[in-house]
């Protein structure tokens, strides 16, 4: 065999399977129904507002106007042509002509040019220019879009890595336990329902309040993460372990048995693979539990702290009515929640009907 | 999601107040709503630790003598009359012959003494003991006749007549229980109300916990008004019971109270809706008490095995205070905190406090530059950008802590994080519940620095456990052996000083002195304090609310139709 060929036979193999692939995806894609479709679109967004948050979010999130508390959301005019030079788009800045009703009045006689692509954001203002507040501020005067766009991190993340952790857990204990059978699996089992037993929320609420003071924003967040995954794997472990128990007595299981398999092989590469099918559906459906979670604990003040944004401590604002009637802009982080919640169930429904074993008859 | 929803459920309660609003008859029956925060723990005035308590028997009771909150003097109350006697060691009260407790007998100098009794009992634990202690005892007080009581002090001492300011207890219902060793649990909340004899304004009719504490007016009372008349004039006063702000703030709108206090933010709605609801707004004044950024010193949470934590050095460094002070940026918190109704708050005593208030300090002003020079100055340089170390070049590094669920204090502790951070100091900001904030102030010392408030009182001797260096609530180093600081020292000296002068306007100055002092040191740093305001029907007349209580609250009234 020469090797011209080889190498022409191998870049075709390549090609036949990034076409594969990509094809797959384009199929996927085209048999999903419009909400399937929009619930991944946001996903993917709100996924890009966490991964470059210092690029999307216009200001830095924590820096205070403290002349403009409570500033409504500012419209954005296109720039005529002679004023390209400044930008193409402008705001006329708001200025607080009653600091008691928190009233604001647009200040006609300036402008606040918005730039595009500008000190390394996707749109800024110039520094010693007045603020340009897509969203509106919130109480302390910070830009309420940007505390958005970084809250991104915190709240769609700890999704993420809380499925990782209780799903790692769940996945492990549970397969085991089935694999085990007998007493080993009894006692696990009870621990688990004991576990699940626990009023999880009041749980939830103690274990944070434990979390030493003194900690950084990050080690919180993961303390926090972790705390929820811990309360959430056992329910996981017990869906889990009812199927590894009855693969256990299939016959390819017997088999492998038969033939001297040790315990780790089978559960590794039998009853593992069989499982984890449905135990990635399940995650992608248990992440919107994460996500209210936190926004609950930071509501109460228990989750991510102060100046660091989430969506959940974002909206603890809005739990006083007063508020909402006169700025009603600080429920946005909450639409942000419900958007995020939506796509995740819907995403999680679509892989299920696709992917579920007991859904493919 | 769930707090989404609660807040839409919310708005459109607001919605539909304004929709259908019930007609009251608070009028016609002459019957003052009003609203308070919690259930009360007791009716038994010697055993009150919570204000919610103190509200609930507040005008059932009475004392010797009364304060009228518009002079801050005192006033005759039960007693008529008092003169001090004997180079003011001796001081007599002559009493009232008139008055009656509510079960028909006369109250005599035989309930005082019985009261006094109670109160020094160690095995009774009540909040007012230590305010009657004089130099660690108890006050003597002897009864010559039923009218007349005589108190004698081992020395002159001038908070006596705030000492002697206690509820008087009906002693022919009270001393079988006392002697009988059941005082603890008499007069508890199960108590059905008809067995509280009071001789106040109000009786007690109705309890319905979690919802209403009822009361009528006591048609024995002693007081008269200039033509002669009874007092009180209104027939009852209901307090209901609703625990959260929100829904007390849409009782008053909807119109089931007549008094509301207004958070900051509520007071500009208020105003605007005041000709449709047909309400007053009127601003009460400057906040009585002291809310304060206060910093550790206490070498029990900083020196272990003979090394002391950097902390502690900085916190007592006056240069590093001095520079905090002028970081706090006191314009800001009244804008973003308080809707600008709050003033700069100078002094630990308010303003309102008009004789023992030292005017003449001069406040730390917001500067974040003269604030870095003096960092600068006292060697406190910045060791890399954004990063200031002290003068051993380590990084400056404390937590802040506050306590849970009050946003105005979330918002000051940010503002002050904020510019901390610009002048390279890094702050760990965590709030703590309120149980585990007071276990970290009280017992284990395990805190850096707090943002705390105190209530205000007008005895200035009142503070002696927070001024005094052995004082429990001394928040900085409480329970000092001996005081750590020679300006520690000074204050102890000066709060003894201060009780030994009786005429109020000659005592003032120890006290101004006081606040000259913390002025200096920075043991805390002062924030601000807020402007109260108050709403109330147009239909009630008389009513005079002030920082320290209602100006002649007998003579409210609804205004007849």
């Amino acid at each position: 065999m020469n090797a011209p060929a080889a190498t022409f036979r191998a870049e075709n193999r390549a090609v036949a399977e990034r076409r594969g692939w990509t094809a797959a995806v384009g199929r996927e894609w085209r048999a999903a129904a419009l909400t399937v479709k929009l619930s991944a679109i946001l996903l993917l967004a709100f996924y890009v507002f966490a991964a470059a948050s210092p690029l999307v979010a216009p200001y830095d999130p924590a820096q205070q106007w403290r002349t403009m508390p409570d500033c409504p959301p500012m419209r954005l005019h296109p720039a005529p042509p002679s004023e390209w030079s400044h930008g193409f788009l402008y705001a006329y800045p708001m200025r607080l002509d009653n600091p008691i009703a928190r009233h604001y009045a647009e200040d006609r006689s300036r402008r606040t040019f918005v730039r595009l692509f500008y000190r390394g954001h996707l749109f800024t203002t110039a520094p010693d220019a007045p603020p340009f507040f897509l969203m509106g501020s919130e109480n302390l005067g910070r830009d309420l879009f940007s505390r958005i766009v970084y809250g991104a991190r915190v709240s769609m993340c700890i999704g993420l890595v809380g499925v990782a952790i209780s799903f790692s857990l769940g996945i492990m204990v549970g397969a085991f336990s089935g694999l085990m059978g007998g007493f080993a699996d009894s006692a696990i089992m009870r621990l688990c329902e004991i576990e699940m037993s626990l009023p999880s929320f009041y749980f939830l609420l103690a274990l944070a309040a434990v979390i030493p003071s003194g900690l950084s924003t990050t080690a919180t967040f993961f303390l926090i993460v972790a705390i929820m995954a811990f309360i959430s794997w056992a329910g996981f472990a017990r869906v889990i372990r009812g199927m590894a128990a009855s693969v256990r007595s299939a016959p390819y299981v017997e088999a492998a048995r038969a033939l001297g398999g040790s315990r780790r092989r089978l559960l590794f590469r039998h009853i593992i693979p069989a499982v984890i099918g449905f135990a990635a559906v399940n995650a992608s459906l248990s992440i919107p539990g994460y996500i209210l979670g936190e926004s609950a604990l930071s509501l109460l003040g228990l989750g991510i702290q102060e100046p660091a944004a989430s969506w959940g401590n974002l909206l603890s604002q809005a739990m006083d009515p007063q508020t909402i009637a006169y700025f009603p802009w600080i429920l946005i982080p909450g639409l942000f929640i419900s958007a995020a919640v939506m796509a995740f169930n819907f995403l999680g429904d679509h892989l299920r009907d696709r992917f579920d074993p007991s859904n493919a008859a | 999601m769930a707090a989404f929803a609660i807040a839409v459920a919310a708005v459109a309660a607001i919605c539909g107040c304004r929709v259908n609003r019930p007609r009251n008859d608070h009028a016609a029956t002459q019957t003052l709503y009003d609203s308070m925060v919690s259930d009360p723990g007791t009716f038994n005035p010697v055993l009150i630790t919570d204000s919610a308590s103190a509200v609930a028997i507040g005008d059932m009771f009475e004392s010797l003598t009364r304060v009228n909150p518009r002079t801050t003097l005192f006033e005759p109350g039960l007693a008529r009359s008092w003169e001090f006697s004997d180079g003011d060691q001796t001081l007599t009260f002559h009493l009232r012959h008139d008055v009656k407790w509510s079960d028909g007998a006369p109250f005599t100098a035989r309930d005082v003494l019985f009261t006094m009794r109670v109160i020094y009992d160690p095995k009774i634990p009540n909040s007012m003991v230590s305010a009657m202690m004089i130099d660690g005892k108890p006050i003597a007080a002897s009864a010559p006749d039923d009218y007349t009581v005589v108190v004698r002090m081992p020395r002159p001492f001038a908070p006596i007549l705030s000492s002697m300011q206690f509820a008087i207890l009906p002693a022919h219902v009270l001393a079988g229980a006392y002697e009988a060793g059941r005082f603890n649990r008499t007069w508890g909340i199960d108590t059905p109300p008809d067995r509280l004899i009071g001789l106040g304004a109000f009786l007690m009719t109705r309890y319905v916990p979690a919802q209403l504490i009822a009361y009528r007016r006591n048609s024995d009372y002693w007081m008269r008004d200039e033509q002669g008349a009874p007092l009180p004039r209104l027939k009852g006063e209901v307090h209901l019971i609703v625990p959260d702000q929100n829904a007390q703030y849409l009782q008053f709108q909807s119109g089931m109270t007549d008094v509301y206090h207004p958070r900051p933010e509520e007071v500009w709605p208020l105003e605007q809706a005041a000709k449709r609801l047909n309400i007053t707004v009127a601003k009460v004044g400057i906040d009585t008490g002291s809310l304060f950024f206060a910093f550790n010193r206490n070498p029990r949470h900083y020196v272990h095995d003979g090394v002391a934590d950097p902390r502690y050095q900085w916190f007592t460094d006056v240069n590093f205070m001095r520079a905090l002070a002028h970081a706090v940026d006191k314009q800001g918190m009244i804008d973003l905190c308080y809707r600008g109704l709050a003033v700069p708050a100078v002094s630990d005593v308010s303003p309102e406090n008009k004789i023992y208030h030292n005017p003449n300090l001069k406040d730390y002003g917001y500067n974040l530059e003269l604030a870095a020079q003096i960092l600068d100055r006292a060697g406190y340089r910045m060791i890399r950008p954004g990063v200031r170390g002290d003068p051993e070049g380590r990084p400056l590094v404390f937590r802040l802590t506050t306590n849970t669920g009050v946003p105005v204090r979330d918002q000051m502790c940010a503002i002050f994080k904020q510019d901390l951070q610009k002048l390279g100091i890094t702050v760990n900001y965590r709030p703590l519940d309120f149980i585990t904030l007071v276990k970290a102030l009280d017992l284990s010392f395990d805190w850096d620095c707090v943002l705390i408030g105190f209530t205000g009182a007008i005895e200035p001797n009142d503070a002696s456990d927070f001024l005094r260096s052995s004082g429990n609530l001394h928040i900085w180093d409480p329970a000092q052996p001996k005081p750590a600081t020679p300006w520690e020292a000074q204050i102890d000296h000066l709060m003894d000083e201060g009780t030994m002068v009786v005429d109020p306007y000659k005592r003032a100055r120890y006290y101004w002195q006081i606040q000259q002092i913390l002025h200096d040191q920075l043991p805390m740093i002062e924030t601000v304090r807020a402007v109260t305001y108050v709403a109330y029907r147009n239909s009630l007349e008389n009513y005079y609310p002030t920082v320290w209580g209602l100006y002649h609250p007998e003579w409210i009234e609804f205004r007849a139709r």
